[in-house]
């Protein structure tokens, strides 16, 4: 009994320092947004200069509207939209059905089809994007719509299969087993009755799909010769030393990932995040 | 085999588009990376001259030094900030739900956004540079120390072991909320008599943290420091954007390889000991750290 007599004082330093500490935390997740942002609406003198502001002095849309009007932001937009979109698209198509097998395969089966789909991932983007350029150079399909779809696909269809075996796992095998004694067929009980019920994780795993593509960064690179895609403009901008077009540029590539973010946020489990294996 | 085939019709024709992908996809260009690697580009035939090659190089070795570094350090400041912040959110609190919010704010922002927005603020003329700055000022109006021009402002991208520590704390930013959630899953899963029990012992913090939490919590440490350091072996974009060409890692010595010097055998030969790199740290850690705990 002596240590519940003697005092915790480690305990009371936690409890003293909890509040300032989350604070301190907090302000460090927050400030390089901030930044960002404050770099994209502020005039020059407030940036390039020895000693830049903290506070947002000179307020300014310039920059933006350089942007918006100078015509290379578009057709980057189109292309990073579009290849999200189509991307998503595909991903669901193949990935739903085969995650659904995987689902209701015997444990120890299951556990040796998704450590090789961890693999995959173990594997550079680096290496898998070289054979691909090569590949995709003899193909033509460089800087199009199609190339960067297919390769977008080879990093999002093992995580979107991951989270649906989790999604799928979780339905209980009784509902299809009834409706099939009801007469239903099993595609059909897979239509009517276990699609519906994983709608909501089918829905919730495509948007963050669709966010991995819209910022998809290298194989973007090994396959885009002249058209960029949105992230590749940023890069484009950093190399250059374009200050404030690469701070709108990023800006506007961070709009959509962070208001579908903050809207999924309480699906934002590690199920989500670490695939199935836990 | 046909009877097989008769009765799991459905599921192979269900399985067999991904299958294919991944195998054409995937599996080839793995394959063909690593026979590149080991091919001479001039005669064609198998031979580890590009690897001698990379041996001489002095950019090789220095990627090579650099990656590890990072990774190392990279995986020892994200596991601490999240198990903090995870222990943090653990508790209950009025303006929880506000806190845990701002805390997932990176998730929301792309990685190669949060390397520019680090870019201004580790710029010789950045953010952090003038918080520097400010604060030494204090210091000696004060007069706690009689001159700060000496060290301030710093370069921090002109390589060595700050340039390192940028890149380290960039990517720590980035993936701390994704290492938190890990970690308060974890967390939660841990039943609360046990805790209760500890109490009523008269555990100290420290005791029930050491005793309890820590290793209670080794499935998901395990988790955590094995989708951590696959992605920070292959760390690729925050170098690319912070340092340019000033520390390269194996990732982006790859990239100028194939890129710049135009050779894709090279490149495939780096990206090979990549991947044997994170294959041989992935085992070494779940044979001698976790002892096949974690994954079971």
């Amino acid at each position: 009994m002596m240590s519940s007599v003697k005092k915790d004082r480690l305990g009371k330093i936690i409890d003293a320092s909890f509040f300032p500490l989350l604070i301190f935390f907090s302000l460090i997740m927050l400030i390089p947004v901030y930044i960002l942002v404050k770099v994209s609406i502020s005039q020059p003198v407030d940036v390039l200069t020895q000693h830049p502001t903290f506070l947002i002095r000179n307020f300014t849309w310039d920059h933006w509207i350089k942007v918006l009007t100078s015509g290379k932001l578009w057709p980057a937009f189109r292309k990073s939209f579009t290849v999200a979109t189509l991307t998503a698209i595909f991903a669901i198509i193949i990935a739903t059905p085969a995650s659904y097998v995987i689902s209701r395969l015997p444990k120890k089966v299951k556990y040796v089809v998704i450590l090789g789909l961890f693999f995959t991932r173990m594997f550079p983007n680096v290496g898998i994007a070289l054979p691909i350029a090569v590949k995709f150079l003899k193909w033509n399909l460089m800087d199009t719509y199609i190339g960067l779809v297919l390769a977008h696909l080879i990093e999002q269809l093992p995580f979107i299969t991951w989270i649906l075996v989790g999604t799928f796992e979780v339905i209980p095998v009784d509902l299809e087993k009834s409706a099939m004694i009801d007469g239903a067929s099993r595609l059909r009980a897979l239509m009517s009755i276990v699609i519906p019920n994983a709608a909501p994780g089918i829905a919730v795993a495509t948007l963050f799909v669709w966010l991995n593509s819209w910022n998809e960064f290298t194989y973007a690179l090994y396959l885009s010769l002249s058209e960029n895609t949105l992230p590749l403009q940023v890069y484009y901008y950093v190399n250059r030393g374009g200050f404030f077009q690469t701070a709108t540029y990023a800006t506007i590539l961070t709009i959509p990932v962070a208001v579908v973010t903050y809207a999924l946020q309480r699906y934002l489990k590690s199920d989500y995040l670490g695939g199935a294996i836990k | 085999m046909k009877r097989f085939f008769k009765k799991y019709h459905l599921e192979i024709l269900l399985i067999l588009p991904l299958a294919l992908y991944i195998f054409y996809f995937t599996l080839i260009p793995i394959l063909q990376t690593i026979k590149m690697g080991f091919t001479n580009p001039i005669t064609g035939n198998l031979s580890l001259e590009n690897y001698r090659y990379l041996l001489e190089r002095e950019d090789f070795r220095k990627a090579f030094v650099n990656t590890f570094i990072i990774s190392i350090l990279g995986l020892i400041m994200q596991l601490a900030a999240g198990l903090i912040l995870a222990l943090m959110l653990k508790k209950e609190f009025k303006t929880k739900g506000i806190f845990r919010a701002i805390i997932l704010t990176p998730m929301g922002v792309p990685t190669l956004v949060s390397g520019v927005a680090l870019l201004y603020i580790f710029d010789t003329q950045g953010y952090f540079n003038e918080l520097l700055y400010r604060i030494t000022e204090c210091l000696k109006y004060i007069g706690l120390i009689a001159n700060t021009y000496r060290f301030v402002p710093i370069d921090w991208a002109s390589g060595g072991i700050r340039t390192i520590l940028m890149i380290a704390f960039g990517d720590m930013w980035k993936v701390t909320p994704i290492v938190t959630l890990l970690l308060l899953a974890g967390l939660e899963s841990i039943p609360l008599d046990v805790y209760e029990a500890a109490q009523i012992d008269g555990a100290s913090k420290w005791q029930t943290f050491k005793n309890i939490t820590l290793p209670l919590l080794k499935p998901s440490i395990t988790m955590a420091v094995i989708l951590r350091s696959v992605d920070l072996f292959r760390i690729f974009e925050l170098p690319m954007i912070l340092a340019g060409k000033t520390v390269p890692v194996l990732a982006t010595y790859a990239f100028e390889e194939y890129r710049v010097y135009n050779n894709p055998n090279i490149s495939g030969a780096v990206s090979t000991i990549l991947l044997v790199i994170i294959m041989i740290f992935v085992l070494l850690y779940l044979k001698y750290v976790d002892k096949g705990e974690g994954l079971a």
